[in-house]
């Protein structure tokens, strides 16, 4: 049986079979098209990116001076105001968080403010919106703790050890501190052992024994004295 | 007793007649070979590779929506309710096969080319 190879075609027979692969792929990708439009159709999505072009002029935006992109008038002034939910009270914008935050009393001192006012409420309508605020800031102890910080002692002056106490303290220190190491100079070692008789094979720690002082090293000034 | 017409005329192919192979053979052997050739395209992957290159050429180059605005007016002409698939492939696929742009042809044949070269054996 004879193989079958693309080797045994002559030029024109293989040009031909490309034409036919490449015919092949044209006809799938107008297929494709076509079912996708009719698809489309059916799904009834296929006209939905046509546009009229009178309505399109209804929605252009607008670029003129004193108009937004809607053509709408737009008031410089009225976004700078906000009207609170609670009280319907028309307050500056820079001013309307920390208003809303006591108006509804839900900070850390706000909803005991919220509450005097509630009992006070007749004595508050007469007063500016203004004053009222400033009366807040008053009763608001969130940032007042300078009486706390009085009262507190300073753990330096307490600590003698501590980093950071003064020069004269510590110049005292020093000089007590001198006299105590002399005195430990003179004293017997506390880590000092004396012969025992353990065999020499035994490693360990040699006890003191019960009669006998522990030697200690000679100063110089003992040394020369003897 | 299975009778097999042939395209070919025996007068006309009067080499083919002498060797004593048949036109029926030879069209056996090409319709082979080209399914032999089709079955390695898709084998390899290489037919969805070549499919996916023509559809982005084509939509770079607006085929599609020159094709889309064929379809439009077949709808039109049909009515929205009544197209069917048929109508649009019959009137669309021939338009279709002659807006592809020549570079594109150009450039997929090349590609075929290149991988039947390559799968000569």
């Amino acid at each position: 049986m004879e193989e079958l190879s693309v080797s045994s075609l002559d030029n024109s027979k293989l040009e031909a079979m490309a034409q036919d692969i490449l015919s092949d792929l044209v006809e799938d990708a107008c297929l494709g098209l076509c079912f996708e439009v009719h698809r489309a159709v059916k799904q009834g999505y296929f006209f939905l990116d046509d546009t009229d072009q009178e309505s399109m002029r209804d929605f252009e935006i607008v670029d003129q001076p004193g108009l937004d992109v809607f053509g709408q008038v737009y008031n410089q002034w009225k976004n700078k105001e906000c009207v609170c939910p609670n009280c319907n009270r028309s307050i500056a914008a820079s001013r309307f968080a920390p208003h809303l935050e006591k108006c509804l009393g839900m900070g850390r001192n706000s909803s005991r403010i919220a509450n005097r006012r509630i009992v006070t409420g007749n004595n508050t309508n007469n007063k500016s919106e203004s004053d009222q605020e400033d009366n807040d800031d008053v009763n608001d102890n969130d940032w007042s703790y300078g009486a706390e910080k009085k009262a507190k002692k300073r753990k330096s002056d307490k600590n003698p050890n501590s980093p950071r106490r003064s020069k004269s303290f510590k110049h005292k220190s020093s000089t007590a501190s001198k006299t105590n190491q002399d005195n430990e100079a003179h004293a017997p070692p506390k880590d000092s052992y004396i012969a025992s008789s353990r065999p020499v094979g035994m490693m360990g720690p040699r006890r003191r024994l019960e009669n006998q002082e522990s030697p200690r090293m000679l100063m110089k000034d003992e040394a020369f004295s003897q | 007793m299975v009778v097999v017409f042939s395209l070919f005329d025996a007068d006309r192919l009067p080499n083919l007649a002498r060797s004593g192979i048949s036109p029926t053979n030879t069209m056996n052997k090409e319709a082979r070979l080209k399914a032999s050739i089709n079955q390695k395209l898709t084998e390899t992957g290489e037919r969805d590779r070549l499919k996916e290159l023509l559809r982005a050429k084509l939509t770079e180059c607006g085929w599609k929506d020159q094709m889309k605005a064929q379809c439009k007016d077949v709808i039109k002409q049909k009515g929205l309710e009544h197209v069917t698939v048929e109508d649009l492939v019959v009137e669309v696929t021939p338009k279709g096969r002659a807006l592809v742009p020549d570079s594109v042809k150009k450039e997929l044949l090349q590609r075929i080319r290149a991988f039947l070269t390559q799968h000569a054996s």
